[in-house]
């Protein structure tokens, strides 16, 4: 059997057996790309033209953060806890099309979600976005990076790890991360913290794609972001081929 | 031979304990042949199973698939085994007809082909009007007879059955093992798990009787059977408490099961037997009764309990 069935069976199956949910998260990421910005909005009052292009380029990392480090690790332990991924691990298909499958179903629910947030920040604020050709491929490296690491951390994990893992995640982002404004405005050992890990370097990579006339983005945030995807899906993969 | 298990061995180590799951484990299932596995809960009966899916890695020993060692290139199990695992499958939206139909797919099968054999399938079962309801909406015993069509739906050359009967309605589970004898017709190889060892004994081939990670015995049925006396089997049920009935010599005391009582007796004493019983009845001192060969649940019951008074 080709890889191309395996992925496609794959697919329907996870689809199809989760379809309310996974179009529920599609609806709430799109509410959550107009939130952002919007809430934000209100939040800080009389917002100035620079954070609200802060805010428009951090609400699509956002998205795929929530979706990777939030959404996914909390599904995929639901299922890990109910036996359903030991029974795909019997399945007639190599282990990195389960991997392959699930990760393109997270990339179609996200997606278009993270479009909306730009093309509805760009009518309604008019940011000042100016669209670099590494919008695509960055879109992309970042929702990996995200669905990595979201793997990683439900395999890796135990159950009750992961989801603590995941509520910090939600509000940490949110809060403390330098997705909606910039980096020094953290104290400099939270700084630290987030030269190492991947959040600030997905605002950087969405940022610097989003809007190329105002921000930049150094090489060594796409090579973090490289570390953890590795990271992220080697370690799941070597949990789902790893014998016990 | 299909499958050869050789000299398995799998210790778990939990928390600095090691916990000898399976010990010394030596078995062949040819084509076509449905080998039984029974055994109390923990006696190491799914860890045989997840070590031939390539699941768990034996400690020691080896497991042989066409001649091909599963310990070596464990993806061999996928492709020529299917499982119905012990635990429901937790298919939530999906209906059985979709979920039965991409494993078809999955293995495989054209879309015509999956149409055919899912609807035969369903059929022989009769569960056909249940396969287009999302899953969380159908029954346990639905929802497990769904797990044994997406492990049957396409021909594969061992189909392994996780105690395919929990939660399934006694009637069904006689089509399921007309279907189960009907795939060994077709020259697949069955291993069942099952605590339903009366109805097993229908379609197994082979048995072997599992405690304590070991087995206690294996062989044919009539094999098996050999191994504990050829006494007949008395079953009583008094009506009123145990001790009200006072036994002749002749009858041997084996055991309590739930309201009835268990007796050996030899096979010359059983015209003397029923002539005895039905005296009893007269005097409404016992309700009911039944004299029968002794069957695998016996020799299970006897040997499974020998093992653990010795150990």
């Amino acid at each position: 059997m080709s890889a191309i069935v395996g992925i496609k069976s794959v697919m329907k199956m996870q689809f199809l057996r989760r379809r309310g949910m996974l179009s529920f998260f599609a609806l709430l990421f799109v509410f959550l790309s107009f939130g952002i910005i919007t809430g934000f909005n209100f939040l800080i009052g009389n917002a100035t033209s620079e954070a609200i292009l802060y805010l428009s380029t951090g609400a699509p990392a956002y998205i795929l953060i929530i979706t990777g480090l939030v959404m996914l690790p909390q599904l995929v332990t639901m299922s890990k806890s109910e036996g359903y991924i030991d029974y795909q691990r019997t399945w007639p298909v190599k282990r990195p099309v389960l991997l392959i499958a699930d990760t393109l179903i997270w990339l179609i629910i996200s997606i278009p979600s993270v479009i909306l947030s730009i093309v509805f920040a760009h009518f309604v604020y008019n940011p000042g976005f100016s669209l670099s050709f590494t919008v695509v491929p960055g879109v992309l490296f970042t929702s990996l990076t995200c669905i990595g690491i979201g793997y990683g951390i439900a395999f890796l994990c135990k159950e009750e790890v992961a989801m603590i893992i995941t509520q910090i995640t939600v509000f940490g982002a949110l809060m403390f991360s330098p997705i909606n404004f910039p980096i020094e405005n953290l104290p400099e050992w939270l700084q630290a913290v987030h030269r190492v890990l991947p959040v600030y370097s997905m605002g950087e990579a969405m940022r610097a794609s989003l809007a190329q006339t105002t921000f930049t983005a150094s090489i060594w945030h796409y090579i973090n972001l490289g570390i953890w995807c590795i990271i992220g899906f080697g370690g799941s993969m070597l949990v789902l081929s790893k014998k016990r | 031979m299909l499958l050869q298990v050789q000299e398995l061995s799998k210790i778990f180590n939990k928390k600095g304990h090691k916990v000898v799951a399976n010990d010394g484990i030596s078995f062949n299932v040819d084509r076509g042949e449905v080998f039984g596995l029974l055994g109390h809960n923990g006696a190491g009966k799914t860890t045989i199973v997840n070590q031939i899916m390539g699941l768990l890695k034996p400690t020691q020993g080896d497991i042989l698939l066409n001649n091909s060692s599963v310990v070596r290139s464990p993806g061999i199990a996928r492709q020529i085994c299917s499982l119905q695992p012990q635990s429901q499958i937790s298919l939530n939206e999906i209906t059985p007809q979709a979920a039965v139909a991409i494993m078809g797919e999955m293995r495989g099968l054209d879309k015509k082909t999956v149409k055919k054999r899912s609807a035969e399938l369903f059929e022989s079962l009769r569960i056909t009007e249940w396969v287009d309801k999302p899953s969380e909406q159908i029954s346990g015993g639905v929802k497990r007879l769904t797990a044994f069509c997406m492990a049957a739906i396409a021909p594969v050359k061992l189909v392994i059955l996780d105690e395919p009967t929990n939660d399934v309605d006694p009637v069904r589970r006689r089509y399921l093992w007309d279907y189960i004898g009907g795939i060994k017709k077709d020259g697949t190889s069955v291993i069942l798990i099952t605590h339903n060892i009366l109805e097993a004994e229908r379609v197994v081939d082979k048995v072997a009787i599992m405690d304590q990670g070991r087995f206690v015995s294996q062989g044919s049925i009539s094999e098996i059977k050999k191994k504990v006396d050829s006494l007949l089997k008395l079953e009583l049920t008094p009506a009123n408490s145990f001790n009200s009935i006072e036994l002749p010599e002749w009858i041997i005391f084996n055991r309590q099961q739930n309201s009835k009582l268990i007796y050996k007796l030899k096979p010359e004493h059983a015209q003397q037997s029923i002539n005895w019983v039905m005296q009893r009845v007269d005097e409404g001192k016992i309700i009911d009764y039944a004299i029968s060969p002794v069957t695998l649940e016996d020799v299970y019951i006897e040997l499974t309990t020998e093992e653990r008074r010795q150990s």
